[in-house]
């Protein structure tokens, strides 16, 4: 009887899936990177999506902020000029071919409205039907940097949305119908004490994943130095801070292109040799990452 | 059959109770012996010692001159939760304090929406100066209607109050707290994280240059929120005070009278106790109001000594603690190994 039971249950969870499961045979074998600001992917994603597109993907770059606020002397229209084309040197370090800039101003995500940034989102989803989905986590903790937790949530939701006919209906004149994203790589700063921790099983969250980066960590690293704005305000407020506090990095004595490139090149392996603790990596990073399992349990494959 | 509050209910209740010596009324047949007294204590203090993190480390002073204690009320600096006690110490290890009350407090007491704003803030005045914070500025944004007005209009205030005094250090709610239903601690929270990091980039705001202030990054920043509330706030480390930090921390508590140690809530300990032919001995000849400071004092005492047992001190206060370079994870290690003194 409870097999008969199981049976059934499958038959109307499969009935219910089967719509969104035949949309993913329609996939391109492309990574589309969402990201709020111009660092956090790559600092937390860029050596996966490098060594996917190594792997035969095809990358594009959804860039939703316009990074006016990271520097360290330049107006904010500058700014946002010269990390628009440092981004997208980065991204083609990375192999990534297309790189869109929405725009939004950064730092103000939370008066954008919501449906406003994830349909743009969502528009882009259906445009380059993706493989794989790299987006911001909005469930991470203590990431200060709150553009990431706005542009996260529009970009989860575009993800589903982008999935149903019945979200941005006009855009079948022109075939742009539902698609589903099978895989979604959540990414993060390492600052949430709890970002290890499973929060309950794969079926119905994203779980924890490590991903093996050492063949492309040095590609990673050149990325990272290619953004150079957000690399001498970092290094200029670290070394601000440093002197009103009477103490140095020999390395910042001198703030210059060289000595900032090897505080990147510090950072990016830093970050690496963390992410890789727990695992057989020499160099890692971490997500939380929903695929077939978050879709369809196995025990229904 | 009315409900009628048994010896478990009183104590758990009022934890505060557990400091004092609940006395069998001789007058009367019910028999609960110190040891009875005790045993229920114990189990007080075993119940509610889960809800916070075991072995937590004892945190060393930051370096610094000046803290700021961002809240969105008025009486968020003293709480059984946190702060007054780290207030007061930093205080005396040579800091400047001051702190910024987000709201009006317009709700918050029972005299209507004016009166309650005027006499929170002058309690507010009086209690902070027994922690020896030097004043209070209150953005008098109206209390808990945060929907109603531009939050970023919040944020742009509390960069320019940090550009403005430089805070080494800022004490605040943590935003990360899982459900927080008053919404003035989660967005004075969710604000004040933007705040901290826009305060120091120069493209944030770049309209108060104009009145003198350059940008700053506060360096060091405490947490605090309801260790009962899931798992949102795990707190990482104890501050440790002195007593006498101690007795001002129960000072600056009771001192909002507005809202706290309120005769009634005496009197009904008070009735309570009587119907199971109960009394404490140190409210004889204490008065209604005084009977309800003492509890205060006693509940404040009681929650000190609970979290700083979790680092084997006297008392304390348990934070969530972002240290100068949290943000660098990936280069602390490199920090460590590079960083000298000059």
């Amino acid at each position: 009887m409870t097999r008969r039971i199981l049976a059934f249950v499958s038959l109307i969870f499969l009935a219910a899936v089967a719509p969104l499961a035949a949309q993913i045979g329609e996939t391109n074998n492309t990574v589309v990177v969402i990201t709020s600001d111009a660092s956090n992917y790559v600092l937390h994603a860029g050596g996966t999506v490098a060594k996917m597109v190594e792997d035969g993907m095809e990358g594009i770059l959804i860039r939703i902020g316009n990074d006016e606020k990271d520097s360290w002397d330049l107006s904010p229209e500058e700014t946002a000029l010269r990390t628009k084309q440092e981004s997208e040197a980065a991204a083609k370090i990375l192999g990534i071919s297309k790189v869109i800039s929405l725009g939004f101003r950064s730092s103000d995500f939370r008066d954008v409205p919501f449906t406003t940034m994830r349909d743009r989102l969502a528009y882009y989803i259906r445009v380059h039907k993706p493989r794989v989905l790299f987006i911001p986590n909005p469930h991470t903790q203590y990431d200060r940097n709150h553009d990431r937790y706005y542009g996260g949530r529009a970009a989860e939701d575009a993800w589903r949305a982008a999935a149903f006919k019945n979200y941005l209906p006009a855009m079948k004149d022109v075939n742009l119908g539902a698609h589903v994203t099978p895989e979604v790589y959540y990414f993060a700063p390492l600052v949430d004490p709890a970002r290890r921790e499973p929060e309950s099983t794969g079926t119905f969250v994203p779980q924890p994943k490590m991903t093996d980066i050492s063949g492309t960590l040095e590609k990673k690293i050149k990325a990272a130095q290619a953004l150079k704005t957000i690399n001498h305000s970092l290094a200029m407020r670290l070394k601000q801070r440093l002197d009103s506090t009477d103490r140095r990095l020999p390395l910042l004595d001198s703030v210059d292109e060289a000595s900032i490139n090897k505080l990147v090149e510090q950072r990016v392996r830093g970050l690496a040799r963390l992410s890789a603790e727990g695992t057989d990596f020499q160099a890692a990073e971490e997500f939380r990452y929903a695929g077939v399992e978050y879709r369809i349990p196995a025990s229904y494959r | 059959m009315g409900f009628r509050p048994d010896r478990n209910d009183i104590l758990n209740r009022y934890g505060c109770l557990s400091n004092a010596a609940i006395r069998v009324d001789p007058a009367a047949d019910v028999r609960m012996d110190s040891l009875m007294i005790r045993l229920l204590a114990l189990l007080v203090m075993a119940a509610l010692a889960p809800l916070s993190a075991a072995d937590l480390p004892a945190g060393e002073t930051p370096p610094g001159k000046v803290v700021l204690v961002p809240q969105p009320h008025h009486d968020d600096h003293s709480t059984d939760y946190g702060m007054a006690g780290l207030i007061a110490r930093l205080v005396d290890e040579g800091f400047r304090a001051i702190y910024i009350r987000a709201s009006n407090d317009e709700k918050d007491g029972r005299h209507g929406y004016p009166r309650n704003d005027m006499i929170n803030e002058r309690e507010t005045e009086e209690a902070i100066a027994v922690l020896g914070m030097e004043k209070v500025i209150s953005l008098n944004w109206r209390n808990n209607f945060e929907s109603g007005y531009a939050l970023n209009d919040l944020r742009e205030q509390l960069i320019f109050l940090i550009r403005k005094y430089k805070p080494d250090v800022i004490l605040g709610h943590n935003g990360w707290e899982h459900y927080q239903k008053n919404a003035g601690h989660r967005n004075v929270g969710w604000m004040l994280e933007e705040a901290i990091l826009l305060a120091g980039l120069r493209n944030a705001h770049p309209e108060h240059f104009e009145m003198g202030v350059e940008p700053h990054a506060a360096s060091y920043f405490y947490g605090k929120a309801r260790l009962t509330w899931g798992l949102g706030h795990r707190p990482n480390i104890v501050m440790e005070f002195n007593a006498d930090q101690q007795r001002r921390k129960e000072t600056a508590f009771q001192l909002h009278r507005n809202v706290r140690a309120h005769p009634s809530g005496a009197r009904s300990v008070r009735r309570q106790l009587a119907r199971m032919n109960l009394y404490v001995p140190e409210f004889e000849n204490l008065d209604d109001q005084e009977i309800a400071v003492l509890m205060a004092n006693w509940s404040m005492e009681h929650i000190s000594r609970l979290h700083g047992s979790h680092a084997g001190v006297e008392f304390g206060e348990e934070y969530y603690f972002k240290g100068e370079f949290y943000d660098l994870p990936g280069l602390q290690g490199y920090f460590e190994e590079n960083m000298e003194t000059r």
